[in-house]
This record gives C-alpha cells, structure tokens and sequence, in this order.
C-alpha cells in the first residue's frame, strides 16, 4: 500500500505531492514499482491547521476519481476518518476506506457496505482524530488492542460490511508511546491469530525515530527492520513511502518463510 | 484578610515538595537516552529539602482516576506506559496510579523510611472538595509533609502533546507566580474548565495544595521550571509554618 498523500503539509513528505500532477506522477511511480493498493488522503495525522470535510474532499475526490480513470484495476484507499468524505471517494472509485483513527466516526462502515467497500479497523486507544498521545496507559495493551478492533471489525459486519474485505490495523504511534509501539510489533502474531487479515503502518514513524534517535529522513532502516518482523509474524499489508525497498523486504520474507521461491537460484547449482 | 486569618491558623505544615507527575521522570521508561537529568535532580532536591523538613507523615497527592486513600506501600508500576521486557518489578507492594508511584519511588531514592499516605484525587474534583482534601491532610499528623505530584499545561508549544493553545503560557504562568511567591492559596480559583482544555492534569493537585497551605509559605524556592517537551513542569519546595524540630 502505497502513501499518496494530497496534503501541504504530512510529516514526511511535507508536500511532495500537493501539487496535482505531482501526485499523478507519484501513483505512476508506485505502481511500476509494485504498490498493489495506493492510500490517497488529504488530512494528516498530525494536530494543525484545521481541513475542512469540504476541503478534504476537495484535495482528494477529483485525485481519486483520475486515479481510477488511469488505472481501472488499481485498488485505491481512502485514508480519512470522516464518513462524508469516505461516500465521495467510493463514489470517485476509492475500493477500501482506511481510517486510522479507530472507527472515531460510527458511520464508516455504512458507507462501506453501501459501496462494497473494504474497511481498516484500527486502535487509537479512543483518543479523537488528530490528537497525541499524552501520558497514555494500557493495563494491558493488547488486550485493548483487539477489544476495539475486534469490535469494529464484528459491527462493520453486522452493518453490512462484506467480512472478506475487513482488516485490522495495530495503528503504531497512534494512542500510543514508542513502548507501546514496539509492544504491538513484538505481538502482532496475537492480532494475525484473531483471523482477520492485518494492517501495519510503519513508515518513518516516531517509534522508530525515537528507537534509532533518528531524524524523519533516518527511519528507513528501522521502518524496513520493522516490516520484515511484522511479515514475519504475518501481517498482510504494509503501507509505506518507499515502494521498491518494501517490496524486496516482503518478497525476501517470504521467500525465507518458504512461501515465495527465489527470483532466480544458480549459486553452487550449475 | 481571609490570607492573614488562615495564616494564624495554618496547621503544622512542614512544607510541601511539588514534582511533576511526567512518566519520562522514570528513569527506565526514556530508553538509553536519560533525556531529563536536570528535571530528575531538581525533582530529588525538592523531596530532599520535604525529608530534611523532619515530617512525621509525607501524605502524597496526585490526580488519577478517582478520589481514594491508596496503600502505604503501593509502589510504582510501569507496565501500563511500557508493557514488554523493558520493565521489571523492582519491589513487591500494590500498584499506585504513576503520580503517586512517581512520588514512591522519589521517596525511595531520598532515603524517607517514615510514615506516608498516598492520596489520589479525581481528575473531575470540584474545587471545594480539593481544599477540603487539603486541609485535612495538613492535619493528618503533628507535623505533615506534603508531596505534590502536579504540572501544568501540555498545550506550550505546536509539538506539544495538545498540540499549541495560547492560553496555555498564561495559565501555567499564573501557577508560577503562585508558586515563587509562596503564596499557594492563590491556586484555589483555578479555572477547572480552562485546565481540562489545556490538559492540565495537575489542576487538582494544585487545589489541594491551596487547602494545605492556604496561607503564605516561610520560604518559597524554584528548583526546575521548564517545558522541554510542551508540557510545563515546575519543581518547587515550600517550607511551612512549623518550626524545623
């Protein structure tokens, strides 16, 4: 999954693909690469100046709707927290609705199921979209984890979600301390095991930042270290900046994991 | 006149020692990096100056989840900020919310063996009822120490947790000025709404500090104020009005 953001301002990025046809570029590139899914929002994470639901939807529904104009067999995410904008990307063409910020706005799932859409259920240990975490406690972390997670994915299906299209999503450094970061990473295996398939999001995040006493443009190594464990441990999409070095640390997990053999194997065999 | 009346007055307070409940003051929970040497000392030197004040109790406030009496040898547990294999348990007893646990461990560390009551206060607390707080605990011995576990805002600057509300440095200056002119019961009025929006969390605290010691303190001294991470934190020692023994 890869990271297209129609944002002035994302912590990473920080505008790269405002511009429109710069963000055009960007899906053309990922694509190539070998990105299976493009997330496309236009709302960071982080707290700042306020965007609009009409904003939003400005930034990203006519993006969306040339995204599937180009690539007609493109899975695309919308990656917003907010209903209203989620039913003008499915109506755009958008496939699953990523909301990272824990099922904050009860009606996602209805619009899912109105468009047969997929949707990422993920843990922000309750804390309102855009938000940091302050002082923030788990008497057991992943317990709560798959409690709020389990418990969208179950009512996401009840509202008419299509169960094959649901994933669950830890939601590294959202709600959470860089311990609580590394916490979820060492037990994603509990949340693969509740049978959903699972999403993590990693990329140059403030947990790795912090472990590696990295700045922004240093997390590659730890982000790429953190993928491969999380595919190790059975995660099933990984969204990401970096395309091509995700795909190579995917593949050779699961080449190692027996489940992919290697592109091509002469060494000692000739 | 209500400040001169409550001074005559005051019960036997020895002082009252105040740290910042942050989780970062664990040593353990800010990785390899100490990050906050400076806050840590100033917080070791406040709880020093409240042992050396000779109290026969410590009664410790802080603000958590509800307004109870915890066990004398409650300890501190990490597990909640840092589940994994960082933690251990350093000691048996019942777990204490981390304001108190903080303040467990600060008297540890001082070397204090004597008597101490742990108080939490409910984050919700009505103003009235955290000065009534206070002022019982000021009576709960002949001579009280007091460790309050407060902060102020976390709303200082745009990477602060709340991220940036301008409201913030006025409110946390007006706790300081409090606080350097010895004078706690200004603290009483604080605005309970304004410090929820600021992430105040401390707001109780302070209002039971301002019932302990509602009139002026003999000596007021500033150990630590600073916001390196958004959040204000002040480290302060108020000596009281009983006489050293």
């Amino acid at each position: 999954m890869a990271i297209v953001n129609r944002t002035p301002d994302s912590f990473y990025d920080r505008g790269a693909t405002w511009d429109s046809s710069a963000a055009m570029e960007r899906v053309h590139a990922v694509v190539a690469e070998g990105a299976d899914i493009v997330d496309i929002g236009g709302v960071p994470a982080a707290p700042g100046s306020e965007v609009t639901i009409a904003e939003e939807i400005r930034r990203t529904a006519p993006f969306v709707a040339a995204v599937r104009a180009a690539y007609p067999g493109q899975v695309i995410s919308a990656d917003t927290f907010r209903h209203e904008t989620a039913r003008e990307l499915c109506a755009a063409g958008a496939d699953l609705i990523n909301d990272t910020w824990g099922g904050w706005d009860g009606r996602l799932p209805e619009v899912a199921a109105e468009f047969g859409a997929g949707l990422v259920c993920s843990h922000a240990g309750g804390l309102p979209p855009r938000t940091r975490p302050f002082r923030v406690e788990y008497g057991d972390l992943m317990a709560d984890v798959l409690e709020r997670t389990l418990a969208q994915a179950k009512r996401a299906v009840t509202l008419g979600v299509d169960p094959s299209r649901i994933l669950l999503d830890p939601a590294h450094d959202f709600g959470k301390n860089t311990w609580h970061s590394l916490e979820v990473t060492r037990r994603l295996g509990d949340m693969v095991a509740a049978g959903w398939p699972v999403l993590v999001s990693l990329s140059h995040k403030d947990f790795i930042g912090e472990t590696l006493n990295a700045a922004r443009d240093e997390r590659l190594a730890g982000t790429l270290a953190t993928t491969a464990v999380c595919a190790w441990l059975g995660a099933r999409v990984f969204r990401a900046h970096q395309v091509t070095q995700t795909r190579h640390v995917l593949d050779m997990i699961s080449a190692i994991r027996g489940d992919l053999p290697p592109s091509r194997a002469v060494r000692g065999l000739a | 006149m209500r400040s001169a009346d409550l001074h005559n007055s005051d019960p036997p307070v020895t002082g009252a020692a105040v740290c910042p409940p942050a989780p970062l003051l664990a040593r353990e929970l800010t990785g390899r990096d100490p990050v906050v040497t400076e806050l840590r000392q100033a917080c070791a030197a406040a709880v020093g100056r409240l042992i050396r004040s000779g109290p026969d109790v410590i009664a410790v406030v802080g603000a958590a989840r509800s307004t109870e009496t915890w066990p004398a040898d409650g300890r501190l547990d990490l597990t909640a900020f840092a589940p994994g294999p960082a933690i251990r348990e350093e000691k048996d007893g019942p777990a204490l919310p981390l304001p108190l646990g903080l303040a467990a461990r600060l008297l540890d560390e001082g070397g204090y063996r004597g008597e101490r009551t742990f108080r939490s206060v409910n984050q919700k607390e009505q103003a009235a009822a955290c000065l009534r707080l206070g002022a019982d605990l000021s009576r709960c011995g002949e001579r009280v120490g007091l460790l309050l576990m407060a902060d102020g805002s976390a709303r200082r600057s745009l990477r602060a947790p709340g991220y940036l509300d301008p409201r913030a440095a006025g409110f946390d200056a007006a706790i300081e000025r409090a606080v350097r002119d010895g004078d706690p019961g200004a603290l009483r009025d604080m605005d309970a709404g304004l410090a929820y929006e600021l992430l105040a969390t401390g707001r109780p605290a302070w209002q039971v500090l301002a019932g302990a010691m509602p009139g002026r303190a003999r000596a007021a001294e500033v150990l630590y104020a600073g916001d390196p991470f958004g959040v204000f934190y002040l480290v302060a020692w108020l000596a009281g009005g009983a006489p050293n023994p």
